[in-house]
C-alpha cells in the first residue's frame, strides 16, 4: 500500500548512503578502455594519413611539425580538432604503426576557454607541450584541483 | 499576569509584528531547505552542499536571485488580478498566522500560550482564513491568460470544494470533544490523553483532508509538472513567484502546527517536568516544535514516496469516501460524549 | 486541421515541443472539453538530423559511428542492424565467439534502456523517487558496458565480421557482483508497482490497446506483446546465436499501461538470464574469421552491388535497415525503419475520452525515443 512505499522512503534516509559523487572534487572511476584524448608517438608516425581519411568528422589534418624538441627537421604529423572529434577511436584502431594510443584524459586536459585553442597541434598530442592534465600511477588522468 | 503598558503602543506592536513576519519567512526558508535535504536523502544523493556548510544558505542565494529577475507581465493578462493575486495568497497565510500559538511558557503552574491573539472562535477563524487561498490561486491562474494555468485553476476548485467539508466536520468533532472552539483550550484539554487515541478515524481523515487543502502530493494536481508545465504559477517570474512559493511553505508549517495542536497534544507535558522555572520556560515550546518537525518530516517524505492522483479520482475520494468517514467520526464523538468521556 | 472543428465549450491545447516532461520533442495538439480529450493529433520533426543523407556520404566504416546516434539509448541494436546489412551484402561470416559477444552487449543495452524507460515512466506519474532508484541501478550496467566497449552511450563497438575487442579479464566477476543487485532491485520495483494502490488506480485499465489496432498500425515490441501477440524477432527470424539460447517471449493480455510496464520488467529478467547463458556457453576462438580482408583494420571496403533488408529486435520494437549498394565504398541509399513511429500513431485513437493527466502517462508508457522517429 501507500504506507509500504513511505516506509521504504523513510528507511532510505538513514540506511541509504548517497551514491552520487561530489563532482568535480571526487574523480570518476573510468574503465581501462575508456576513450579519451589521443596520444601521439612521434617516433612511430610515418605521416601516411590513414587516420585523417578514417575520421568520420574530418577532424584530423596532417600538418608539418618538428620531429623532436630542439630539432630542425620537420615531418608530417596529425593535428586533431578536439571541438569536432567524436572520441570514437577509429583513428587509433586504423593506425598501421600504432603511433596513436588511448589515454583517459577527458576533463582538464581538453577544456579550453577559447575556440581556437581546441585545435591540438602534434606537439600537444605528443605531450611535448603541457596540456594541463595530471599523471597518476604512471598514467595520465584528468583531475580538477580546487583553485 | 498583566501585560506591561508598553505593549499597547502601536509602534512597538508594529515592530513586533514585523519581527514575527521575518521569523516566519526564516522558518519558511528553513522548511524549504529541510525539504530539499530530505528529498535528497530519500533518493540517495546529496542535495545542496556548496553555499554554506551543507547548503544552509542556499535559500538566501535563491531569494537574491528571485529579487533580481526581470518582472514580466504577459501582454493580454489582466493586470490588476495578476498583480494583486500574490498579495491575497500571502494575506491569507498571515491572517492564519495571527491566531495560531507557537508554544507555551509555564510559570508557576500557569500556562501562557505564545500567540498573537487569543480569540474564542479561533479554530473556525483559522479554517476560514485558509480557504481564502482558493480565491488567490484562482486569481493567479485566471489572470495569466494561459491555457495551462486555466486547467490548473479548474482542478484547484474541484479539489478544494471537495475537501473543505470533511475538514470542517473533523474540526467540529474535535471541538465537541474539547468543549470549546478556542484553540488554546483544545490544546490544553489533551492533558492526560491525546485526541489521536480517542478519535483515530478523525485523525486520518483530517490529515488526508489537510494534505489536499495544502496542495501537497498526492494531491498537487494544480501544479503538476507533467501535464501543465508549472500549473497555476506558469506565468510568474521573480519575486511574485517567490511570494507564491513561500506562501505554500508557510501553509505547510502552519498546517503541521494545526495537526499537532488538534490531535497530537500541543505542548502538554507531565507536571514534574515543568515545575522547574527554566525548564518550564523552554521545554513545552521545544516539545511542541519537535513534534511539528516530525509531522513535517512525514508530510515531506510522503510527497517523494507516492505517485499522484488523477483529478477525477481525487474528487471521488473526497465525496464518496472521506465525507461518510468524517460523519461516522462525528457520530462516534457524540457517542463518546454521551457516555461521559 | 484540428482548429476547424472546435465546438462550443472546447479549447485546443498544444502540449508542445518544449515541455519539461514529454518523452522527446514532439507536439501533441489536443482538443479538450474541460478535462476530457476529444481529439488529438501528433506532429513530429523537431529533431530531424538528416542521418539517412549523411550516411550516403560516409564510408561503411565511418557509418558505424553515425548509426550509433539514431537512438542513443539503444545504440547497439542500431549498429547491429547496419552491420548485419553489410555482412549480408558482402557475404562476410562472423565467428561464434564474436556472435556471443554481440549478444551479450546487445542484451546489456536492452537492460539499461528498459531501466531508464521504466524510471522515466514513473516520473511521469508523479513518482520522482522511483526514477532515481532505477538510475542508480543503471549506473552499474553502464559501467559494465563501459568496461567492454570503452564508452557509456555511443559505443561504436561492432565491426564488419566481428567486434572491436574481446571481453576484458575481470568481466565475469563484475557480472556476478552486479546482477544479484539488479535482480533484487527489479523484484522490489515489481513489488512497489503491484501493491501501490495510487499507482494501480492510475495505470490499470488506462490506454487499452487491442491486438487488432496494434497489428493494423504496425506496432511491434513491448506494446504489441502486452496485447497478447507473441511476436519477437529473436524467435521468429533468429539472427546471431539466438537459436541456441533458451529464453521465453514475455506477453500479457490486458494491453493497458500496467501490462506494458510488466512486460518490460519481465524482459529485463530474461535479458539477464540470456547474458548468463552466453557467458557459460561462449567458445574460445578468434574474433574475426581467418581469411577475411575485413578485419579490425580496413579503411576502404567496396561492397558488391545489391539490396538487402535486415531487422533486429530493438528494445522498442522492430528496427530495420534497407540498404542499396552500387559497388562503391559508400552506400547508395540507406532507409531506416524505426520502431517508434507506429507507436506514436497509436496515440490519437487511444487518447479519445481520457483526462489530461492520462495523456502523458499513456505517451510515456509507449517508451518513445523521439530521436528515432525523426532521424
Amino acid at each position: 500500500m501507500v504506507i509500504k512505499n513511505l516506509m521504504k522512503a523513510v528507511k532510505n534516509i538513514y540506511f541509504g548512503p548517497p551514491v552520487t559523487r561530489m563532482c568535480p572534487e571526487v574523480p570518476t572511476k573510468l574503465a581501462d578502455r575508456f576513450r579519451g584524448l589521443q596520444k601521439l608517438d612521434k617516433s612511430k608516425c610515418i605521416g601516411c594519413g590513414i587516420c585523417a581519411n578514417t575520421c568520420p568528422n574530418n577532424a584530423i589534418k596532417i600538418v608539418k611539425a618538428r620531429v623532436s624538441p630542439g630539432s630542425d627537421k620537420k615531418r608530417w604529423f596529425p593535428s586533431i580538432d578536439i571541438g569536432h572529434c567524436l572520441f570514437c577511436g577509429l583513428c587509433i584502431d586504423q593506425c598501421p604503426k600504432d603511433a596513436l594510443s588511448n589515454t583517459k584524459v577527458y576533463l582538464t586536459g581538453i577544456i579550453r576557454w577559447q575556440h581556437e585553442d581546441l585545435l591540438f597541434t602534434p606537439d600537444m598530442l605528443a605531450r611535448e607541450v603541457d596540456i594541463n592534465a595530471e599523471e597518476e600511477a604512471g598514467e595520465e588522468v584528468s583531475r580538477w584541483t580546487p583553485q | 499576569m498583566e501585560l506591561p503598558e508598553i505593549l499597547f503602543n502601536p509602534l512597538v506592536r508594529g515592530i513586533l509584528g514585523l519581527c514575527l513576519m521575518g521569523a516566519i519567512f526564516l522558518g519558511a526558508m528553513a522548511a524549504v531547505w529541510f525539504e530539499r535535504k530530505l528529498s535528497a536523502d530519500i533518493q540517495q544523493r546529496y542535495g545542496p552542499m556548496r553555499v554554506g556548510p551543507h547548503g544552509v544558505f542556499q535559500l538566501v542565494a535563491d531569494a537574491i536571485k528571485l529579487f533580481t529577475k526581470e518582472d514580466i507581465i504577459p501582454k493580454n493578462a489582466d493586470r490588476l488580478l495578476f498583480v494583486a493575486a500574490p498579495i491575497l495568497l500571502m494575506g491569507s497565510v498571515f491572517l492564519m498566522l495571527v491566531a495560531i500559538p507557537f508554544g507555551a511558557v509555564v510559570i508557576n503552574g500557569d500556562t501562557y500560550p505564545i500567540a498573537a491573539t487569543e480569540m474564542d472562535i479561533s479554530i473556525l477563524y483559522i479554517e476560514a482564513m485558509s480557504s481564502i487561498s482558493i480565491v488567490g490561486i484562482f486569481m493567479v491562474a485566471y489572470s495569466a491568460n494561459n491555457k495551462y494555468s486555466l486547467l490548473g485553476a479548474f482542478r484547484n476548485f474541484a479539489r478544494m470544494i471537495g475537501y473543505e467539508v470533511p475538514l470542517g466536520i473533523c474540526v467540529v468533532s474535535v471541538a465537541i470533544m474539547a468543549g470549546s472552539l478556542n484553540i488554546v483550550q483544545i490544546a490544553e484539554a489533551q492533558s492526560p490523553l491525546w485526541f489521536v487515541v480517542l478519535q483515530p478515524l478523525g485523525f486520518i481523515v483530517f490529515v488526508i483532508a489537510l494534505l489536499a487543502d495544502m496542495g501537497r502530493l498526492p494531491f498537487d494536481q494544480n501544479e503538476s509538472e507533467e501535464e501543465l508545465i508549472a500549473g497555476w504559477i506558469t506565468e510568474y517570474t521573480g519575486m511574485r513567484f517567490g511570494l507564491g512559493f513561500f506562501a505554500e511553505y508557510i501553509h505547510l508549517i502552519l498546517g503541521s502546527m494545526l495537526i499537532v495542536l488538534l490531535f497530537l497534544g500541543g505542548w502538554n507535558l507531565p507536571e514534574f517536568l515543568t515545575s522547574n522555572l527554566i525548564l518550564g520556560i523552554i521545554l513545552p515550546t521545544a516539545f511542541f516544535l519537535g513534534k511539528v518537525v516530525l509531522v513535517m518530516l512525514g508530510i515531506i517524505a510522503l510527497r517523494w514516496a507516492v505517485p499522484r492522483f488523477r483529478i477525477d479520482q481525487v474528487v471521488d475520494l473526497s465525496w464518496k469516501r472521506l465525507l461518510p468517514l468524517s460523519l461516522l467520526n462525528l457520530g462516534w464523538v457524540i457517542a463518546l460524549g454521551l457516555l461521559g468521556v | 486541421m484540428l482548429e476547424e472543428k472546435v465546438g462550443p465549450s472546447e479549447m485546443i491545447v498544444h502540449i508542445g515541443p518544449q515541455h519539461p516532461m514529454l518523452p522527446g520533442p514532439f507536439r501533441l495538439n489536443a482538443r479538450l472539453r474541460g478535462e476530457t480529450v476529444v481529439d488529438s493529433e501528433v506532429e513530429m520533426g523537431w529533431i530531424h538530423k538528416g542521418i539517412e543523407k549523411i550516411l550516403e556520404n560516409k564510408t561503411y566504416l565511418q557509418g558505424i559511428t553515425i548509426v550509433d546516434r539514431i537512438c542513443y539509448l539503444a545504440a547497439l541494436s542500431n549498429e547491429e542492424a547496419y552491420v548485419g546489412c553489410v555482412e549480408k551484402l558482402a557475404g562476410i561470416e562472423v565467428p561464434e565467439r564474436s556472435q556471443y559477444i554481440r549478444v551479450i552487449v546487445e542484451e546489456l543495452s536492452r537492460l539499461q534502456s528498459h531501466l531508464l524507460g521504466m524510471g522515466e515512466y514513473a516520473s511521469f506519474v508523479g513518482f520522482v523517487s522511483m526514477f532515481m532508484y532505477t538510475i542508480k541501478e543503471r549506473e552499474d550496467v553502464l559501467s559494465l558496458l563501459d568496461s567492454i566497449t570503452g564508452a557509456r552511450i555511443t559505443h561504436s563497438f561492432l565491426r564488419f565480421g566481428g567486434v572491436k575487442d574481446d571481453i576484458p579479464p575481470g568481466f565475469r566477476d563484475d557480472v556476478k557482483r552486479v546482477f544479484p543487485n539488479v535482480r533484487k532491485a527489479i523484484d522490489s520495483y515489481e513489488d512497489m508497482y503491484s501493491t501501490d494502490s495510487i499507482y494501480r488506480a492510475r495505470t490499470v485499465g488506462v490506454g487499452v490497446l487491442t491486438a487488432d489496432v496494434a497489428k493494423d498500425l504496425g506496432v511491434s515490441g513491448p506494446p504489441l506483446r502486452a496485447t497478447g501477440v507473441p511476436f519477437d524477432i529473436r524467435k521468429d527470424e533468429p539472427y546471431l546465436v539466438y537459436e541456441d539460447l533458451d529464453f521465453k517471449v514475455c506477453t500479457e493480455t490486458a494491453g493497458d499501461v500496467y501490462a506494458r510496464i510488466q512486460v518490460r520488467l519481465d524482459e529485463m529478467r530474461e535479458s539477464m538470464y540470456i547474458i548468463e547463458q552466453c557467458l557459460d556457453q561462449m567458445p574460445e576462438g578468434p574474433l574475426f574469421a581467418e581469411d577475411t580482408p575485413y578485419g579490425k583494420r580496413s579503411p576502404v571496403m567496396r561492397i558488391p552491388a545489391g539490396e538487402v533488408y535486415h531487422r533486429v529486435e530493438d528494445p522498442r520494437g522492430e528496427m530495420g535497415f534497407y540498404m542499396v549498394s552500387d559497388g562503391s565504398d559508400k552506400p547508395y541509399r540507406v532507409k531506416i525503419r524505426g520502431p517508434v513511429y507506429p507507436t506514436l500513431q497509436t496515440l490519437p485513437p487511444l487518447l479519445k475520452g481520457v483526462k489530461v493527466a492520462d495523456i502523458v502517462a499513456i505517451a510515456g508508457s509507449m517508451d518513445t525515443c523521439t530521436s528515432e522517429v525523426d532521424r
